[in-house]
């Protein structure tokens, strides 16, 4: 028997983020703008953004934490800018506005900057001018750079030698050269390849849907995120974005995946956690709903969400395709 | 992002009475962090401020802006010796914080941009790092931070020293992952770093390696046969280049080959017997090592015996029906 998915529940959890303000609210400002990425794509996942969330208000929240002596986005205002706060705010202005209109030319060319000197001589990226390399900032760069169409074929080039280096013997990527394989580095690697138009760089490549088909286990039906750990609904997004990329979905199984995710809802309350039974939160409620989109997203009514770039289709597919 | 919490349902009282409670919380919370932020507006870097920071993070360790902030106060402290002191005290506070937070990028980073200001001024101590590093790693053996930040120091620890240091100091990271898999054969982190340092080891010759590794892992074969990550391992060792180039005849190979189809043939017997089923896993070794025998003999059409095993498969292993049925249908195995 299935469970029922509780839409009306999920779109009041998401809205309400913003009025339970508890201690933990005030001690994740850090976490704000990814947050406001997470509940803005649940929400138009289920086709209702427009109704519950003010696109002005919204706006105004991502300008507001601009930091001008940086050149690009914190996440919250006053923060420092980093790679993080800055894709998730571009990836929203961007959904209401294809051009980027809301941004001035100096804000615009500004973001190309700090984005473009995060990137190292062996083709990684930084986090922001104190962070570390890491395959995430790879990915975050690039589809924010491909989102403000300013991608170049030296730094396509470099970046995904950089990512092909992190590649291992078992078939997944890591975080870095020499790091263990872990299913949301191959999204964002295999992302970073999707968007540069460079896959066929992977030579094994099942080999890695072999890893990721691996990735489902039973009793629950769910993703882990590696070998001989529990599964979570996040990796529901991670995993199945991976295959769907790769062409490969039918390589798991859709209808048990479905019910692990399911069965992951506050059926009282509203929003999804990751496992049956544990906290809510915003960002394992938007990855359980973006993977419901990937697993069938006309039954649920929801719109269809690019795999790459983790928003909707309907905007992505107006995005200048990266030639190499 | 919340992991592994329970979840819990609070009445409408008890979320009311939480938030009287937080009113106060909140309110230091958010005066601290003002002042801090004004600080900064007004350009000012001094000890006080910088103890001021440590109780901001103590109480959020996530707060990447705050760690800026403090590493701006450090960078502006104008005495080296005082700097030194300041940034060794913070890896003694950042380890507390670790054991208590320890999947926070945020701290990790700090600690790392610490111990690099530290290299500049010839003054890391690696051997402590070292120690830290093993210690958080008992807390939790598959911690990917634990394990990342052990690669980097080891890499570090190589710089500059000569050439039988560094092979003493890899050949007791790759004895390290063989004590981590004794203790816990589905530690996938320790299979993983053995991997990688195997092929740093000096061996007389990788043939016999591969020998020793073989037996090694036999004694997990048998004993947890549905572990996926000894294969992983298995499979690593019987194709990649460093341990196949050493073999000097196909023969050699092709014995090698016979031999593990032998064992992994037996222990799915033995499953058999315990539980009247086949092992899934043993089964995809089985056509896994098959098919690359398969492939020595020069044929690359799957004969009955894979064809028969992979509908079993289909059958046992029904999450990847999708995955067989591509298999049968396309003739080829994969990897
Ligand atoms: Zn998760």
């Amino acid at each position: 028997m299935s469970i029922q998915f509780v839409e009306d529940k999920h779109i009041q959890y998401v809205i309400e983020q913003e009025s339970h303000r508890t201690f933990e609210y005030w001690l994740s400002e850090h976490l704000r703008m990814n947050g406001l990425y997470w509940g803005v794509t649940a929400l138009i996942t289920m086709k209702s953004l427009d109704e519950n969330l003010n696109r002005q208000d919204v706006i105004d929240y991502i300008l507001s934490c601009w930091d001008s002596k940086n050149g690009a986005f914190g996440s919250f205002p006053k923060h420092d800018a980093h790679i993080l706060s800055t894709l998730s705010a571009l990836q929203v202005l961007k959904i209401y506005d294809l051009e980027l209109k809301m941004l001035s030319i100096q804000q615009k060319s500004s973001l190309v900057t700090f984005i473009k000197n995060l990137q190292l001589p062996n083709g990684s990226f930084q986090g922001d001018k104190f962070g570390e390399v890491d395959t995430r900032f790879v990915y975050t760069a690039i589809s924010a750079l491909s989102l403000l169409d300013e991608l170049t074929p030296k730094i396509a080039q470099s970046a995904s030698n950089f990512i092909m280096e992190c590649f291992n013997f078992d078939g997944g990527f890591g975080l870095s050269p020499g790091a263990e394989s872990h299913a949301a580095q191959v999204f964002v690697c295999v992302g970073t390849l999707a968007i540069l138009d460079k896959l066929d760089l992977i030579r094994n490549e099942t080999k890695l849907v072999n890893w990721l088909s691996e990735r489902q286990v039973l009793p629950s039906g769910g993703f882990n995120g590696r070998p001989e750990k529990l599964p979570d609904v996040c990796y529901s997004w991670w995993v199945l974005s991976s295959l769907s990329i790769l062409n490969k979905k039918h390589w798991v199984d859709l209808n048990k995946l479905e019910q692990f995710i399911l069965s992951c809802q506050d059926l009282k309350e509203g929003g999804l956690s990751d496992r049956p039974d544990n906290q809510t939160d915003v960002y394992h409620t938007c990855f359980g709903i973006t993977g419901l989109s990937l697993i069938d997203h006309k039954k649920y009514d929801f719109i269809e969400i690019d795999p790459v770039y983790c928003m909707p289709s309907e905007i992505t597919k107006n995005f200048k395709k990266w030639k190499k | 992002m919340q992991h592994g919490i329970k979840r819990q349902h609070l009445s409408e009282e008890a979320k009311k009475s939480k938030l009287e409670k937080d009113q106060i919380k909140i309110k230091n919370y958010k005066s601290l962090v003002d002042q801090l932020f004004q600080f900064r507006d007004d350009n000012l870097y001094n000890e006080d401020i910088f103890k001021l920071t440590t109780k901001c993070l103590l109480i959020n360790p996530e707060f990447y802006t705050m760690w800026n902030y403090r590493r701006e106060i450090l960078l502006n402290l104008n005495n080296t010796e005082i700097f030194i002191n300041y940034l060794k005290e913070d890896l003694i506070f950042l380890l507390g914080l670790l054991k208590k937070f320890p999947k926070c990028y945020w701290i990790w980073n700090h600690r790392k941009w610490c111990l690099m200001e530290l290299v500049d001024l010839n003054k890391a101590d690696w051997d402590f790092e070292f120690n830290t590093i093993s210690k958080l790693l008992e807390l939790d053996e598959r911690n990917f931070h634990c394990w990342q930040y052990r690669r980097y120091i080891i890499a570090n620890m190589k710089k500059d020293l000569d050439s039988t240091v560094i092979e003493e100091i890899d050949r007791r990271e790759f004895d390290y992952t063989t004590t981590k898999i004794q203790n816990n054969f589905s530690n996938f982190s320790a299979w993983h770093q053995r991997a990688c340092s195997i092929k740093l080891v000096k061996h007389e010759n990788s043939y016999d390696c591969l020998k020793d590794e073989l037996d090694l892992i036999k004694t997990g074969i048998f004993m947890s046969p549905e572990d996926t990550s000894i294969w992983l391992y298995v499979k690593y060792l019987l194709t990649d280049t460093f341990f196949i180039d050493s073999i000097k005849s196909k023969n050699d190979y092709m014995d090698i080959l016979q031999d593990q189809l032998k064992v992994v043939e037996e222990v799915n017997e033995l499953e058999n017997e315990d539980t009247g089923k086949d092992n899934v896993e043993c089964l995809k070794m089985i056509i896994f090592l098959k098919d690359l025998i398969m492939k020595q003999e020069g044929n690359d059409k799957f004969d009955k015996d894979i064809q028969n095993i992979i509908h079993k498969l289909v059958d046992l292993d029904p999450l990847r029906k999708g995955r067989y049925k591509d298999m049968l249908q396309n003739q080829v195995l994969t990897e």
